[in-house]
């Protein structure tokens, strides 16, 4: 019965390669959302991971997220620095800013840190570190190269260098600059921190302050995206129906015009259970090769996206998997022509 | 003993929510290595009854019987084995598998019985060098002519080496010369251990038959006189599916014409009052009746022959009435 189904699917081959494209598209969008999601992950823990932190000590109550911690003096950081078990405190800002980018306003998630800490040294794909002040490293997204010039609530900064993957909120690029820069860009010269970073491992926070986890405050930062992500789960979802009405509707048509040929199979001794497997092989392996289309669609349409885009393992064990169900569920609608073909009406002239 | 025994077969099935009886307690004989002709006009039933032959419909009653096997009592992998190994069936419209090549379509029934590809290849290139298709293996159905298509499918009905052929109006799309191969082809087929059953409204066909089974009886034209015909109250004088050979004219009294639905009720089309005729659509067509006729109270009726008919109402012979007759 395979065999006659696979001459059937290429002698209708311009109806299926229309429809697998069509499903390839929606595969391919649904594996862009699977790395979206996974994008926001993927920047949070770059971003994160790129303090080199042991520990975060931030004000007690504060939510954790690394883009909306409770401010607090930076005298915390000598008081934690006495802490017991730390080898190390590093005070640092970390807050959303908009920045003036040849008078364009964009956004971008200013972080500052002491020169020459280990928080400010991020790994630069151009230019050198941060040495001094109205100096500042920023992300490629942000489309600015070394020696251009970005104000911050209207501080002037040079970009001496530029570095990748530092990005939070769904792709704002971070830039980095000296502590000072950074408070008196957002908090009007106010001694003013985010939270102190430490290296060691603190027995204790100072009084009216916690100690986080970098899984603490990557979690709690995923958590703020969770109805980005909620609403982009949904949409694959989505995705997945579009792509099984695309499937189905082929296999449905297929099986109307085929209606004679079922007759005439029944009638030479075929069962509806085989002629049933025919049309579910057909849509399977519809949904199959659109799948492995959509896996190199989706390489070259990452670039339409601003947000980094993260396809993980998952994703590619996923979608084929997918692809069988949505075969199968979309062959479920040409069941009952294959059941009800009558062997009788082959006769008919 | 006979290869095939029919009998009593009746076919009833719904249509358009009439009940309507293609079949109406036939029974027949078939012996091996006979070529049986089933002659008659489109809608007597000829098709229903290959369809019975071959177990693709169930009938509403009596018995198809072949080489012993009774054909309604399959079911399941016993009818499926039986339409794979038993009975081949040429079709009237060929009904090839466009996607498929001719070698391929004769190929169909054994990938269904599940013998391998290499086994089932051999034996459709030995069928289409029967047919003498070798050289367009190849071809799909579209790029070969009615009768190459007609070739195939028999090469098709072949590949298992059934004991039974069932063939329906094999020759109905083909011009004289296909015919020609097509008649030779079946006739050869008709050999010691094998039945071939050919349906077809072609009587040049019966000429090669060994059996030739008229479906539709022939009523003579010849004139013969007018009959008095006398019906009590309620009686019935034909039914629906009957088939007759004369027209009737109301002398006294009425006569109910009416249809049996589906659902057991009956539905009145209409009264004939003295004066009026009935009945003439069927034995002018060689129809069964499409309905049914009764007295309403004591009726007294003049039965005529066709040519009588057509002498005593010569301007309304040309009319459609309907459903009258």
């Amino acid at each position: 019965m395979f065999s006659i189904t696979l001459s059937d699917l290429l002698y209708r081959r311009r109806q299926f390669l229309i429809a697998t494209l069509g499903a390839a598209l929606v595969f391919a969008m649904t594996l862009l959302l699977a790395g979206l999601t996974a994008g926001f992950g993927v920047e949070i823990t770059q971003t994160v991971g790129g303090f080199r932190a042991d520990a975060w000590v931030v004000k007690a109550g504060s939510s954790g997220r690394v883009t909306s911690l409770t401010p607090m003096s930076d005298a915390a950081a000598a008081l934690v620095a006495r802490t017991p078990g730390v080898t190390g405190a590093t005070p640092v800002v970390v807050i959303p800013q908009t920045a003036s980018v040849d008078g364009a306003l964009q956004q971008v998630n200013l972080v500052g840190a002491p020169v020459g800490s280990a928080p400010a040294r991020q790994p630069l794909t151009d230019g050198h570190q941060v040495a001094g002040p109205g100096q500042a490293v920023v992300d490629t997204r942000l489309g600015v190269g070394v020696g251009a010039h970005v104000a911050v609530g209207g501080h002037p900064f040079v970009i001496v260098g530029t570095t990748s993957d530092r990005t939070l909120l769904g792709g704002i690029p971070n830039l980095y600059v000296g502590l000072r820069d950074a408070q008196v860009a957002a908090f009007e010269g106010a001694r003013i921190i985010s939270a102190v970073v430490v290296t060691g491992v603190p027995t204790r926070a100072p009084v009216g302050m916690t100690v986080l986890t970098g899984q603490q405050i990557d979690g709690a930062s995923l958590d703020q995206m969770a109805t980005a992500v909620s609403s982009i789960d949904n949409s694959k979802l989505f995705m997945w129906v579009i792509a099984a009405v695309i499937v189905a509707s082929l296999v449905y048509v297929t099986a109307l015009e085929r209606t004679r040929d079922f007759a005439v199979l029944k009638a030479l001794g075929a069962s509806s259970g085989s002629l049933y497997a025919g049309l579910a092989f057909q849509a399977v392996l519809v949904a199959l090769i659109a799948a492995a289309i959509a896996t190199l669609l989706a390489q070259f349409m990452v670039g339409v996206f601003s947000q980094p885009i993260d396809f993980p393992t998952s994703a590619y064990i996923e979608l084929p998997l997918s692809a069988v169900v949505v075969g199968l569920l979309s062959s479920l609608i040409a069941l009952r022509r294959a059941v009800a073909a009558d062997p009788a009406k082959a006769f008919a002239g | 003993m006979a290869e095939l025994e029919v009998r009593d077969l009746t076919v009833e099935f719904d249509s358009g929510g009439y009940r309507v009886r293609p079949l109406d307690r036939l029974s027949l004989d078939a012996g091996g290595g006979e070529l049986v002709v089933l002659l008659g006009p489109s809608g007597c039933g000829k098709t229903t009854l290959l369809s019975c032959l071959a177990g693709l419909l169930e009938p509403t009653d009596g018995t198809v019987r072949f080489q012993g096997i009774d054909v309604g009592g399959l079911s399941g992998a016993g009818l499926a084995e039986y339409r794979q190994r038993t009975v081949g069936v040429v079709f009237q419209a060929f009904n090839l598998l466009a996607s498929l090549s001719a070698r391929k379509n004769v190929m169909v029934p054994m990938t269904l019985a599940g013998v391998g590809r290499k086994e089932a290849g051999v034996r459709a290139d030995a069928l289409l060098e029967r047919v003498a298709l070798s050289e367009r293996a190849s071809h799909r159905p579209a790029q070969l002519s009615g009768g190459q298509q007609q070739r195939v499918a028999i090469a098709r009905a072949l590949v298992h080496d059934p004991p039974l052929v069932v063939a329906d109006e094999p020759t109905a799309h083909l011009d004289h010369i296909q015919v020609e191969g097509i008649l030779v082809l079946l006739r050869e087929l008709a050999a010691p251990g094998r039945t071939v059953v050919v349906s077809t409204h072609d009587d040049r066909i019966t000429h090669i038959a060994d059996r030739v089974i008229e479906l539709a009886p022939q009523f003579s034209d010849a004139d013969r006189p007018d009959e008095e015909v006398r019906l009590a109250d309620g009686a019935v004088l034909f039914e629906q599916g009957d088939r007759g050979d004369l027209v009737y004219e109301v002398v006294e009294g009425a006569i109910e014409v009416y249809r049996n639905r589906s659902d057991g009720s009956d539905e009145v089309l209409a009264e004939i009052r003295p004066g009026n005729y009935f009945g003439e659509i069927g034995p002018m067509l060689n129809l069964p009746r499409s309905a049914s006729a009764r007295a309403r109270g004591a009726v007294v009726l003049t039965a005529m022959s066709i040519r009588s008919f057509r002498a005593r109402f010569p301007a309304t012979v040309k009319e459609a009435r309907g459903p009258l007759g």
